[in-house]
């Protein structure tokens, strides 16, 4: 396993038709950090996390995850969650865990070892394997869609709202799960939020994008103590302080 | 698209006693002797078991099904190639796209004696007729299929690498598999129907020729028989792209 | 302009295969485009297509507004009181699979060789897709708003003609459309086998002259003027539904 990679965005411009959707992005996301995007809706956060992964190419500036610029989609350092798990309803969810694996045109036997595993670290072993998309709770999808995710083994992790399409005790739970694998794996994390306290609560830090077009309007240090998952840090006042402060400034934005 | 409420035979327990209750209600106004033009459901019963024992309908069927055949396999193979093809890339289909909506509700029948002109009176006009029914209904649910595929994981795929032909294999054809599969099993039902109506106007093979010939002949039951047997071979193509379906598409 | 252009150019396209077909010959007296279209205007310059359409649209009409006056509301009907739903939904299944031309030669021998037997099968072509879209809209009615109706204590009628009836409109329109396309693929078929008037007529006769431009250019004319008839009704549902297009 290869060290943990950064990410360096400089100066990104990236515009659809006459509307600019990001102006002269800079950002640097450290190895091993946890880092949240956040803005109003239109502030182009999607936009930014579809350039990091290639799916989108950027009209000035450029992205450099580790050494290599980011130059079209299909690079080996970055794997995406999405916010509807895209995930193949014609697929089991191993199969799905798999299907990374199967694009990049690794053996079977190799696949289905890489998906077993991260199912397990995802808490979906055993005969949860065999079923489709259309029998698992949206909870369950989204852990297939990260064990999927996992299963390439990534230096870093795109996430895409991964959570906001499901209930908030489940949500709490994936969580937390997230915050245990992160720590286990030490990857880097670029996580998209429309949620002031899933940002607190997970990253190390806060960019607030402002909209049209989105730029770089602040960046929220989070000191909270890890590990957060056993430290019961969503009770403490610095928690609470810091999505107050984290709403005053996107209230003021508005 | 115009929308299709799909043609589902409910064999339901509902189904069963509404066909139930046409059969008794059938014979009962065949008993009555109302008219020459509605036999008992017993008479017709009797002409198609003649019909069927002297080999008069397993001729005509086989000749209709060999049109049907020859029509429908190149509608299916050319319908969802152009469907797959129009639902990928923009330009084909803006060029194309008004011209299978219009083809597709046009009464095409109105083509069958520019086929015969073409043809002759053969049996390669139904089979061409055939193809005309169904091919278009084909295309635009394929199409229809690729079109709905989610962007999410288009866009999946393509980061984890997936060029062109990955796409169209493990991303847009299963998204449109049920879509192909609805517009093969409407296309079915369609060719059965172009069947019929290049037969009876070419009048000189399949099940099309028999319907003409009781018709001017006055067999009554036995047109009846005909007439329900068309029903069934209808069903029957419907039914079984209906089986490929439930083999196919396990995963809703 | 270059959309037109691109949508042009399988006309083109198709004309100039039709031109091809006719310059080989690929068979027996196959007109030219241009001979097409010289024969089409002699056909309405001697009136006989005009002539020809007008009894053929008198069945059209005949048929298919009996068609949508019977169709809707026992659609509606069906969609309203389950049961009759249940049943009726069997029947219409059967005549939507039933190769409806089948019944051709029975209709002819109960009403014999005149408007009304071609009337009766247009009817018989278009209704069962009429009522069997109209009921697919009624069923489709979203229980959401018929929840927030009856929670603001909705009468019976007012629920029906303000919630079911507007949500159902879009498929029954869609229906309308649909059951014209079949009714003219009725009335031609009709026509084809009867023979002895309207565009039918015209088709068979001047084929059996082997008048094969004026076959072609009536066949023409016919497929136009149901294009221009969907057309039409496509536009008019386009009007009515103008709160969907947003």
């Amino acid at each position: 396993m290869s060290a943990t990679l950064g990410i360096a965005i400089e100066r990104l411009s990236k515009s659809f038709g006459a509307v600019q959707a990001l102006a002269d992005i800079e950002i640097q996301v450290k190895a091993g950090e946890f880092l949240a995007l956040i803005g109003p809706s239109g502030c182009g956060k999607t936009t930014l996390l579809k350039c990091v992964a290639g799916l989108l190419p950027a009209d000035a500036g450029r992205i450099v995850i580790g050494s290599r610029p980011v130059s079209g989609p299909g690079g080996r350092e970055a794997s995406l969650v999405f916010q509807d798990f895209a995930l193949l309803p014609w697929a089991t969810a191993r199969e799905n865990a798999e299907f990374g694996l199967l694009l990049r045109g690794a053996p079977a036997a190799e696949r289905t070892e890489a998906a077993r595993r991260a199912l397990a670290k995802v808490g979906l072993a055993g005969s949860f394997e065999q079923a489709y998309p259309a029998q698992l709770s949206g909870g369950m999808q989204q852990r297939v869609g990260l064990a999927r995710a996992l299963a390439v083994n990534p230096q870093v992790l795109l996430m895409d709202e991964p959570f906001a399409s499901i209930d908030e005790q489940t949500r709490r739970i994936l969580q937390d799960d997230l915050l245990r694998l992160w720590s286990e794996e030490r990857k880097t994390v670029v996580l998209v939020t429309h949620s002031m306290e899933e940002a607190i609560y997970l990253s190390d830090r806060v960019v607030v994008l402002s909209p049209r077009p989105g730029r770089v309007h602040r960046v929220l240090d989070v000191p909270l103590p890890r590990p957060r998952e056993t430290l019961d840090v969503r009770a403490s006042g610095e928690f609470a302080r810091l999505v107050d402060e984290l709403w005053q400034i996107l209230k003021k934005m508005q | 698209m115009t929308p299709l409420v799909a043609p589902e035979p409910a064999f339901g327990r509902a189904g069963f006693a509404a066909i139930a209750g046409l059969l008794v209600v059938w014979e009962i106004l065949g008993r009555l002797e109302l008219t020459m033009f509605v036999p008992s459901a017993s008479s017709v019963a009797v002409a198609w078991w003649g019909l069927l024992t002297d080999g008069t309908l397993l001729r005509s069927a086989g000749s209709s099904f060999g049109s049907l055949l020859k029509g429908f396999v190149p509608a299916a193979l050319l319908g969802v190639a152009l469907g797959l093809a129009m639902g990928r890339f923009r330009t084909l289909r803006e060029v194309l796209d008004g011209w299978i909506n219009a083809l597709m509700s046009a009464p095409l029948s109105a083509l069958v004696p520019v086929l015969i002109a073409l043809f002759g009176v053969r049996d390669t006009v139904v089979a061409a007729t055939v193809f005309l029914f169904s091919f278009f209904v084909i295309v635009v649910n394929t199409m229809t299929g690729v079109r709905g595929t989610e962007r999410s994981l288009v866009e999946m795929a393509r980061s984890f690498g997936a060029g062109e032909a990955a796409l169209f294999a493990r991303i847009y054809l299963p998204a449109a598999l049920p879509a192909i599969l609805l517009g093969l099993r409407l296309g079915a039902v369609q060719a059965v129907k172009g069947m019929v109506v290049g037969e009876m106007l070419i009048s000189l093979v399949g099940m099309g020729e028999r319907l003409i010939y009781y018709g001017n002949t006055f067999l009554i039951p036995e047109l009846y028989a005909v007439i329900v047997s068309v029903l069934l071979i209808a069903l029957l193509s419907s039914t079984l792209v209906q089986s490929a379906e439930r083999a196919l598409v396990k995963w809703k | 302009m270059k959309r037109l252009l691109a949508r042009g150019a399988p006309l083109a396209a198709f004309l100039a295969l039709w031109q091809w077909a006719a310059w080989v010959p690929i068979s027996f007296n196959f007109p030219t485009p241009w001979q097409t279209v010289v024969a089409l205007a002699e056909l309405l310059g001697s009136g006989a297509l005009l002539q020809a359409s007008a009894t053929s649209l008198q069945s059209l009409v005949l048929g298919f507004g009996a068609a949508i006056l019977i169709g809707v509301p026992l659609g509606l009907l069906m969609g309203v009181v389950r049961g009759v739903g249940r049943v009726a939904r069997v029947y219409l299944d059967l005549l939507i699979a039933l190769p409806t031309a089948a019944l051709i030669p029975l209709v002819i021998l109960s009403f014999g060789i005149n408007v009304v037997s071609s009337a009766v099968i247009i009817f018989v072509f278009s209704a069962p897709f009429i009522t069997m879209n109209a009921y697919g809209g009624v069923r489709d009615t979203r229980p959401r708003l018929v929840e927030m109706a009856r929670a603001f204590g909705a009468s019976w009628g007012k629920l029906f003609t303000r919630i079911v009836l507007p949500s159902a409109l879009p498929m029954i329109l869609a229906g309308l459309r649909l059951g014209l396309s079949r009714a003219f693929l009725g009335l031609i078929v009709a026509e084809l086998l009867l023979s002895p008037f309207g565009l039918g007529k015209l088709i068979m006769n001047s084929r059996s002259m082997f008048e094969h431009d004026k076959m072609f250019a009536t066949v023409a004319w016919t497929l136009v003027l149901a294009g221009i008839a969907l057309a039409v009704l496509a536009r008019l549902e386009a009007r009515l539904l103008r709160w969907r297009a947003a």
